[in-house]
């Protein structure tokens, strides 16, 4: 850990300036919430890069688990007066029981069967959502849904809200990355890379997969807790098919597979969203027209953009780096 | 009596829907092995297109037959312009179910800012508004959109089986390679496939819209059960398809009739799942798992 942190001085230390900047600007209420936004958006993202970027696995239908983190934290938070923190865990459990319900069936279908699966559990959802008046409060939503607090300390401030989730994405991260290194991880790249193969290396394939529908429902729970803590107002529509292809977008955009990729999606989005919001009828076709440049022009996404760039620069200024690297 | 006779007409006139388009997701799937998350908003295309055709004064049966021939250009330009090129790029399936669901995203939207987000109806087609059938008032529009469905299915039937390049399109989709060295232009028998699926979609548009109008939405979920019937039957098998659109016709009408007309569609939703689970080789058997 000690040594790759003395490689990647130079990161490190663009990060906690990019960090301090943030809170500068987080400074006002509004850029705060935005940034909270992306923080909270960025670790449900992560989930579903966990699920598609990783282990391969499509899913079309992933709003379904962040609604479902929602409603359950804000309901039993609501009504039954419990901590919005042991709730937000509910909305997670919950999240995950349901990941390995649709998990146990996807696991032995194919891509189009699978993507077919996850709409309908998302349509199932949000129109469960959308039509249980006495339970979810329906199309009108479901409001007055309390603050994050813990032992008298409320995060009643975007401010402080955007600190939270920072440093739950970092946690995020640093987990999200050392999975990916441990068996599991390596397990559910094999599995990516060729079903067949990983099969005949022993790999329990149909665990595997559920494990990486599980986390991933995790993730998004948790995202979705924080939403509706956040935003202290939930609806259907924020759970609706267009946000499942929002997620679809992030980390297609970002670079799937990739340790910060889901993050920078959820950022680019997430800023485009909030500046052009007087374009906000083409905001799907912004969306469409993002996954056909990645599709077509940027395989890697932004972040895979990035390192070529880097690396092309590190290229010309090659022979200084070494010089740099001796003394 | 009387009511159940009404119901009936109601479920195979919509079954008879999502059996046509669910023919589309089988042609496809068969003919090429992927996906088309658009299909639902190939409909609602084929339904403003009509539209536009009609007010421009075109008489309805020249509209239908215009809108067809246009999807079927539609489709085959996606399938030329994005979907092969995109495969000949290397990606996998998955990123091609990903092009199709941004289509949809491209298509809904352009038809926002063409056409608006308030519902356009059709000028009304019959003199009457409803003839006796069996005794019951039905609709003419929904009896014409059952004889075009009828129409739909033997045509493609008849293509499929008795023309020469029907023959040829089955023969690429059942092996390419074999197909290929005996002279069968495969891509043109691909694009073909799209086309047909798209321009059956839209003329099914068209002819929903006397009943629905035309709206943006009106793809989304008749796509998405579409799909649910094309799995009932198994999916890939066309007649499957006709079989799985009756039942999940008759599903839904008779549960909002009875039971519940808040979660029809969370029903037909649920049975689709649990098709998934249980039985996702349809009443058919195609085979589907990995």
């Amino acid at each position: 850990m000690l040594e790759t942190l003395k490689k990647n001085k130079l990161k490190l230390a663009v990060i906690i300036l990019l960090i301090a900047i943030s809170f500068v600007i987080a400074r006002k209420s509004y850029p705060a919430l935005i940034l909270a936004y992306i923080m909270l958006y960025g670790i449900g993202a992560h989930g579903l890069d966990i699920l598609f970027g990783y282990s391969g696995q499509i899913s079309m239908g992933h709003a379904g688990f962040f609604a479902v983190g929602a409603y359950t934290s804000a309901i039993l938070s609501r009504t039954f007066g419990i901590n919005p923190f042991l709730t937000m865990l509910a909305g997670c459990i919950m999240a995950v029981l349901l990941g390995f319900l649709i998990a146990i069936p996807a696991a032995k279908l194919v891509k189009h069967f699978l993507s077919f699966l996850t709409i309908a559990f998302g349509q199932v959802i949000y129109l469960f959502v959308n039509s249980c008046q006495p339970l979810t409060g329906g199309a009108g939503g479901y409001s007055s849904i309390p603050k994050l607090s813990l032992f008298g300390f409320v995060l009643d401030t975007n401010a402080k809200y955007y600190a939270f989730t920072l440093v739950l994405l970092i946690i995020v991260i640093i987990l999200k990355k050392n999975l990916i290194n441990s068996r599991m991880g390596m397990a559910f790249i094999a599995i990516r890379e060729n079903v067949k193969a990983a099969e005949g290396m022993g790999i329990n394939v149909r665990a595997y997969k559920a494990y990486a529908f599980a986390i991933s429902a995790f993730l998004m729970g948790l995202a979705g807790a924080l939403y509706a803590h956040l935003v202290g107002y939930i609806s259907p529509e924020t759970f609706n098919a267009t946000a499942s292809t929002l997620f679809m977008t992030m980390i297609l955009f970002g670079g799937i597979g990739t340790t910060m990729g889901p993050l920078v999606g959820s950022g680019i989005l997430m800023l485009i969203k909030e500046v052009f919001q007087f374009l906000q009828i083409y905001q799907v076709l912004i969306y469409g027209v993002f996954i056909l440049i990645v599709l077509f022009f940027m395989p890697s996404g932004a972040v895979g953009l990035f390192n070529k760039v880097v690396k092309k620069i590190q290229k010309k200024f090659g022979k200084k780096e070494q010089e740099y690297a001796d003394a | 009596m009387n009511i159940v006779l009404m119901l009936v007409i109601g479920s195979i006139m919509i079954g008879c829907v999502y059996g046509v388009l669910g023919m589309g997701y089988s042609l496809i799937y068969k003919a090429t092995g992927l996906l088309n998350l658009a299909h639902g908003d190939f409909l609602m295309i084929g339904a403003f297109v009509g539209l536009t055709l009609v007010k421009t004064g075109i008489p309805y049966i020249l509209a239908i037959i215009l809108t067809f021939v246009i999807m079927f250009a539609f489709g085959w330009c996606v399938q030329l312009g994005l979907v092969s090129t995109l495969l000949k790029k290397g990606a996998a399936v998955s990123y091609i179910i990903i092009l199709t669901s941004a289509i949809s995203m491209i298509l809904q939207n352009g038809a926002l800012i063409i056409w608006g987000a308030i519902p356009l109806y059709f000028p009304s087609l019959f003199k009457k508004t409803s003839v006796k059938v069996f005794g019951v008032s039905t609709a003419p529009e929904s009896l014409m959109v059952m004889a075009l469905a009828i129409v739909c299915m033997f045509g493609l039937y008849l293509f499929l089986n008795k023309t020469k390049f029907g023959t040829a399109m089955r023969a690429a989709a059942l092996n390419q390679k074999a197909a290929s060295s005996l002279g069968i232009n495969v891509p043109v028998t691909k694009g073909v496939t799209w086309g047909l699926a798209a321009g059956l979609a839209g003329l099914l548009g068209v002819a929903l819209g006397p009943i629905y109008g035309a709206y943006l939405t009106l793809g989304g979920l008749i796509g998405q059960k579409a799909f649910a019937s094309a799995v009932a039957g198994g999916y890939g098998n066309m007649y499957g398809a006709i079989i799985g659109g009756l039942f999940f016709g008759f599903v839904e009408t008779f549960t909002a009739a009875y039971l519940t007309t808040v979660y029809r569609d969370m029903v037909s939703f649920g049975i689709l799942i649990l098709l998934l689970i249980f039985m996702p080789t349809g009443l058919f058997r195609e085979q589907v798992l990995e």
